[in-house]
């Protein structure tokens, strides 16, 4: 850490004359960045709440009282922990691209980190809103050949929640697409000179 | 003398970096192939028994598993799919166009790609994984049976895609991430 410090400052030190333009677009990007990661940040959260509040209870005639809970599916589990995980990550990163506003001096270093994280997170929220999908998608129509009933026609507010969910997490995958794209997009503006 | 040494970087390190570039590629595509190529050869007949009463004869029955049966299988099937041509399209694209001028571009332009590639790759891994362990250990809260006991091949083979796939598209994550340092690490 302290040998990639090092360097930095003689640079900082040396005043080059760059300095004035970058500062500008710099604070434009990363402005727009803080925008998306608030943005990241309520997806996951909408995310989370909908699939959590999807519990359902319901007497069936021939069964008696059945309840579906997220919790019965571990491919839901692991949407929520990874959307929660994406929640966590999101509120951290708006809190670090803030004070990047702030001190603008540390700015390449962070894209740099933001691209690794973000792209990891992405993996995280693509990979969960697919295996929730999968689920979600058998739950819907059934499966013949396995003799999979589809359970969607029974309890019709837990698959509406669950939709919603996916939406909106298919919409935070989107936004994190969006965000390493701008990380590279700005870390490339800053390489022609 | 600063011109010079802006020279040698630019001819020096990119041309590993390309190497290594070109290597991952390769990979990728070598192993989404394989996982496409296992999940679609993979279909099992069995014949199973079932007794109904002792006093009627046993019957025999014929199950067939195929990975078209799952909606789950198809979309990651498909998915490997693109993700192997789009390998194979990169991979000649990069290196045709790498000995040309514009090499800033093509990196831009090819690790969005990339993203986009890794996410329908893990997208896809999940819901395949979902399902799969759906049919390893069934859901007795809505009366999903598993499947596993019966095709056992049908799901060591599939197991063998997910992994084949798995890092496939960790290749893929490779490319972006050695993508955007090498971004960052081009003289400022």
């Amino acid at each position: 850490m302290a040998s990639t410090d090092k360097p930095t400052d003689p640079e900082y030190n040396k005043g080059a004359p760059p300095p004035p333009p970058p500062p500008s677009a710099t604070v434009n990007c990363f402005a727009f960045d803080v925008t998306l990661r608030v943005l990241l940040f309520a997806a996951a959260l909408t995310a989370v709440v909908v699939i959590v509040t999807s519990d359902q209870t319901k007497f069936t005639v021939p069964l008696g009282i059945r309840e579906v809970k997220f919790k019965h599916s571990p491919a839901f589990v692991y949407f929520v922990v990874a959307l929660s995980v994406a929640g966590l990550y999101s509120i951290i990163t708006t809190l670090a691209s803030l004070s990047v506003i702030w001190k603008p001096n540390l700015s390449t270093k962070f894209l740099l980190h933001f691209a690794f994280w973000d792209v990891l997170i992405l993996g995280l929220v693509a990979s969960a809103t697919g295996t929730a999908g999968g689920v979600a998608y058998v739950g819907l129509k059934g499966n013949k050949h396995v003799g999979w009933l589809k359970i969607c026609n029974n309890y019709d507010k837990f698959c509406q929640h669950l939709a919603g969910s996916l939406a909106v997490s298919l919409f935070a995958s989107v936004v994190l697409v969006l965000l390493v794209w701008l990380s590279v997009y700005s870390l490339h503006g800053r390489i022609p000179k | 003398m600063d011109g010079v040494r802006s020279d040698v970087k630019v001819v020096e390190s990119p041309r590993r970096v390309r190497v290594f570039d070109a290597f991952l590629r390769l990979f990728a595509l070598a192993f989404t192939l394989v996982a496409a190529v296992v999940v679609g050869v993979s279909k099992e007949t069995e014949i199973v028994p079932i007794t109904i009463t002792p006093s009627l004869p046993t019957l025999h029955l014929q199950f067939t598993a195929k990975w078209q049966y799952m909606s789950a299988f198809v979309y990651f099937l498909v998915s490997n799919a693109i993700a192997c041509s789009y390998a194979a399209a990169s991979l000649v694209y990069s290196l045709a166009v790498s000995s040309s001028f514009n090499q800033d571009a093509v990196v831009l332009v090819l690790s969005i790609l990339d993203l986009v590639i890794m996410a329908l790759l893990f997208s896809a891994n999940g819901a395949a994984a979902a399902i799969g362990i759906i049919g390893r250990d069934g859901n007795s809260h809505v009366q999903w049976r598993k499947v596993c006991d019966m095709f056992g091949a049908f799901c060591h083979h599939f197991t063998a895609a997910l992994v084949l796939s798995l890092i496939g598209s960790s290749a893929f994550l490779l490319l972006v991430a050695f993508a955007v340092l090498g971004l960052h690490k081009k003289p400022k």
